[in-house]
């Protein structure tokens, strides 16, 4: 069986490291939720353990837990051992579809992208009547979910860039769909010429997004080495947001999630706080926060693939939220607001929404957002 | 498994809390010792009525069942190793009373250590053990495996906390031993037969036990020595001593050496670091214990001794310690500690019996203990693949237990015996204890059908 596995057999090492002592179980938003081992990241590795010792086949019956992870790497910041479960994990996927055990929602995922430029099959552009493809100092990059899901946030990011008099545009982008080497597929290299060549045509200085797991894509993996070498800066919007001052405050006890992406991936922590603070006096942290924040379920395909367990996470996160009383829930990932809304009970009253969301609303509480919007 | 017996488990729990898909009996295949055994069926009960019914069945259709919390023991005590039925009580969690009058808390077995002293530090009290699996092992684990951690040498162990149980014995009866007070002299002292059993006399389903105001104020001290044996000594006379340390650690040179490779903590290049914490609820109380273990430190041969003036410096002292088992993990493919404990006086002795293993055979043995209770953990890292280092091991360990009896120590100080240790148990038990042992197993489950194969009760195993 291991000779058929090429790139697991590369994690081989790594993988008998993990001697299953379930620290991660503190960590795993999945196992929080379902209280079912087998989906931890040890039941995991035990698998693979077995799977690489030639006691168990590759079957279908594997994929249940092997393409249930959000990702969220909250084991590997709970591992002794030091194991990054993720990246074998996306070894492992690679592997599996190679010999055609594969989850349906993933494969699905790849044929979209064979003939759609987003991940939704959605036929209608939205551009949020923005200038699109121009000149401009900065590309804002809406991603899939922002564009498609979260419209709203997307707005709110440029309606805040207006009011700071930001000269961007949008363009006619294309899913960097960088998901799909989480599920053992491969980012589609016309999809990142598509978007390399409109993000060159621009002559932007810099790339703006709400979606960090975009601008992880674009800053490390391997096939948007292009985009890097076009030498602009590539920043998430709560990191540009730092550079300004807002004149409005809120008397609201705020709170933060730190998604995963932006948080544990990509080490980002204080921008937001920063600006969350300036605006938020009464701001409080909950329990799980930073390196140790806990999942909101959406990411690696699994509120696609697994929505009841994608709410169920996002549920047991909003618990926190309700455990330290604030009124407003703040994120700054457009899957994060995504599932961490649809995930809301009724009886919880606060409120949730993406930080340029929050500065939105308290500005035009104060009648502060510029009407210049492009023709 | 036959479908006879599914369709009545899923009559009992549920159908969704009965599971044979293949992931989950993988998962439930190990624990994080090396042993491995796949069980036919996976249950989650949730009630006592449950797990009675359960075990009446297993009794009367004579089926393999082990008990099972979080799964993070370290010898194989929760492995099924003859099959048959794991019974999952992971998802039997609730708190189910906090007295702080009675001074106990009444739990049920899946409770998470951690959670139960997030809910005891507001109100200014805690289980004391902490051992350092707390964020996931459950309580029932605990006292199945009769569980320490670092502040047993002044706070003590699960056994020490226990003062109830409601157990399930195979057959079904439903038990309840002990009391909710604080003492009891009335007749035999059956809660504690079930502290350490592992799982192989019956099923805990409720547990009553004692807990202890917390101390507000710590003083933290770290003390290095350019011999590992000066170290232990100096153990031992803090221990004739009187001082009374809440915390007694040592990291020796092997640790250190990894630590120093492995993060940028820079610790001196010494045999061994000591680390040392007194408690109280007024600084006088830590502060007059810390005098007195410095005191006997420096006149042991203690090299430089560090103060923590503040909790962000006592934070960079225990940075050594706390990072011991990552770095050690990552040393090695495999990793496994050992887990004996020798009497106070015998901790130098111990300490340059282990020097000397290590060189017999050719491995680094990286140690780290709870000196102020003669626990210590060797840790054997090593390529699993390679036959001769792992037979090595398999020597060295043989020697270790050996060594451990010779003091007058036991195999195990917290972590139990399951597969692990089981055939090394006549070496610390007298052929009478073990009969005895024997005996009790088969009174209360005749048919050997609860977590059978561990702690060598099978006679067969001699």
């Amino acid at each position: 069986m291991v000779e058929k596995l090429p790139g697991s057999r590369d994690f081989y090492d790594r993988i008998i490291r993990c001697n299953n002592c379930g620290f991660c179980e503190a960590a795993c938003p999945i196992f929080k939720a379902t209280r079912r081992s087998a989906l931890n990241a040890r039941g995991k590795m035990i698998i693979l353990q077995d799977i690489l010792a030639d006691r168990q086949a590759i079957c279908d019956e594997l994929i249940e837990t092997l393409f249930q992870c959000t990702f969220c790497s909250g084991c590997t910041t709970q591992c002794p051992a030091g194991v990054n479960v993720p990246e074998i994990l996306r070894a492992v996927r690679k592997d599996m579809v190679n010999i055609g055990t594969c989850h349906a929602a993933f494969k699905g995922m790849d044929q979209v992208l064979d003939k759609h430029p987003n991940i939704y099959a959605a036929g209608e552009r939205e551009r949020f009547g923005r200038k699109v493809n121009q000149k401009a100092e900065i590309v804002f990059f809406m991603g899939c979910v922002g564009q498609y899901r979260e419209e709203d946030a997307v707005e709110a990011a440029l309606d805040v860039m207006d009011h700071l008099r930001v000269d961007y545009t949008l363009i006619e982008e294309v899913c960097c769909s960088g998901v799909l080497e989480d599920i053992g597929f491969a980012i589609h290299d016309d999809l990142v010429r598509k978007n390399v060549a409109l993000v060159r045509s621009t002559g932007a200085k810099a790339l703006v997004t709400g979606c960090p797991y975009c601008l992880r894509t674009f800053k490390h993996r391997a096939p948007y080495q292009p985009l890097r070498d076009l030498g602009l800066e590539l920043l998430h919007i709560s990191q540009f947001l730092t550079q300004f001052d807002f004149p409005v405050q809120t008397h609201l006890k705020v709170t933060y999630h730190d998604p995963c992406d932006l948080a544990r991936h990509a080490g980002i922590y204080e921008a937001p706080r920063q600006t969350i603070k300036k605006i938020a006096p009464n701001f409080v942290e909950l329990p799980n926060r930073r390196a140790n924040s806990l999942c909101c379920g959406a990411g690696g395909g699994v509120r696609g693939a697994y929505p009841r367990n994608s709410l169920s996470m996002a549920r047991q996160r909003l618990k926190e939220v309700e455990e330290v009383g604030a009124d407003i829930l703040l994120t700054e990932c457009h899957s994060c607001v995504h599932n961490l809304s649809n995930a809301r009970l009724r009886r919880q009253k606060f409120e949730i929404y993406t930080t340029s969301q929050f500065i939105r609303r308290l500005l035009e509480g104060q009648a502060l957002v510029a009407a210049n919007k492009a023709p | 498994m036959n479908s006879r017996i599914i369709e009545f488990l899923k009559a009992t729990v549920g159908a969704a809390q009965v599971t044979n898909e293949l992931i989950d009996l993988i998962s439930h295949s190990t624990d994080a010792s090396g042993f491995r055994h796949r069980p036919e069926v996976v249950v989650y009960a949730t009630t006592t009525e449950q797990v009675s019914a359960i075990l009446k069945m297993v009794h009367e259709e004579r089926i393999p069942l082990t008990p099972r919390g979080a799964g993070t023991n370290v010898s194989g005590e929760a492995v099924p190793i003859k099959g048959g039925i794991v019974l999952d009580l992971s998802r039997m969690d609730q708190i189910l009373e906090i007295s702080l009058e009675d001074r106990v808390v009444v739990v049920q077995p899946g409770v998470i250590y951690a959670d139960l002293n997030h809910q005891l530090a507001p109100l200014g009290f805690a289980f004391p053990p902490d051992p350092s699996s707390g964020k996931v092992a459950t309580l029932g684990g605990n006292v199945a495996t009769n569980a320490g951690g670092v502040r047993a040498s002044k706070y003590g162990v699960t056994k020490d906390y226990v003062r109830g149980l409601q157990v399930v014995l195979p057959g079904g009866q439903v038990m309840r031993t002990g009391t909710r007070t604080m003492k009891s002299s009335s007749g035999f002292n059956l809660t504690q037969l079930f502290v350490g059993s592992e799982g192989t006399l019956g099923v805990i389903t409720e547990i009553t036990l004692k807990i202890a105001p917390k101390p507000t104020e710590t003083y933290t001290a770290m003390a290095t020595f350019q011999r590992l044996v000066d170290a232990g000594r100096a153990v031992s006379q803090i221990m004739r001593s009187g001082a009374v340390p809440s915390v007694l650690e040592i990291v020796e040179k092997n640790c250190i050496k990894a630590i120093n490779q492995n993060t940028d903590l820079n610790l001196p290049e010494v045999e061994a670091v000591l680390l040392t914490e007194t408690d109280g609820f007024v600084k006088e109380e830590a502060l007059f214990q810390m005098n007195k273990i410095i005191e006997t430190l420096r006149a042991n041969g203690a090299l430089e001794v560090r103060w923590a003036e503040t909790a962000a410096e006592a934070e960079a002292l225990w940075s050594a310690r706390k990072s011991s088992y990552p770095v050690i993990s990552r040393l090695n493919n495999t990793t496994f500690g050992e887990d004996i404990t020798v009497p106070l006086s015998k901790v130098p002795d111990m300490l340059k019996a282990l020097e000397e293993l290590g060189a017999k055979y050719d491995l680094i043995l990286p140690t780290v203990g709870h000196l102020g209770d003669g626990n210590m953990h060797p840790h054997f890292s090593y390529d699993r693949t390679n036959p001769d280092e792992v037979q090595r091991v398999k020597k060295a360990e043989k020697e270790l237990y050996h060594k451990t009896i010779e003091l007058g120590g036991t195999l195990s100080g917290e972590h139990g015996i399951g597969l692990a240790k089981a055939p090394f148990m006549s070496l610390e038990h007298d052929p009478v204890a073990m009969e005895t042992m024997r005996a009790l197993k088969k009174m209360f489950d005749p048919h050997n059908v609860l977590n059978p194969g561990k702690m060598n009760l099978e006679a067969c195993h001699g």
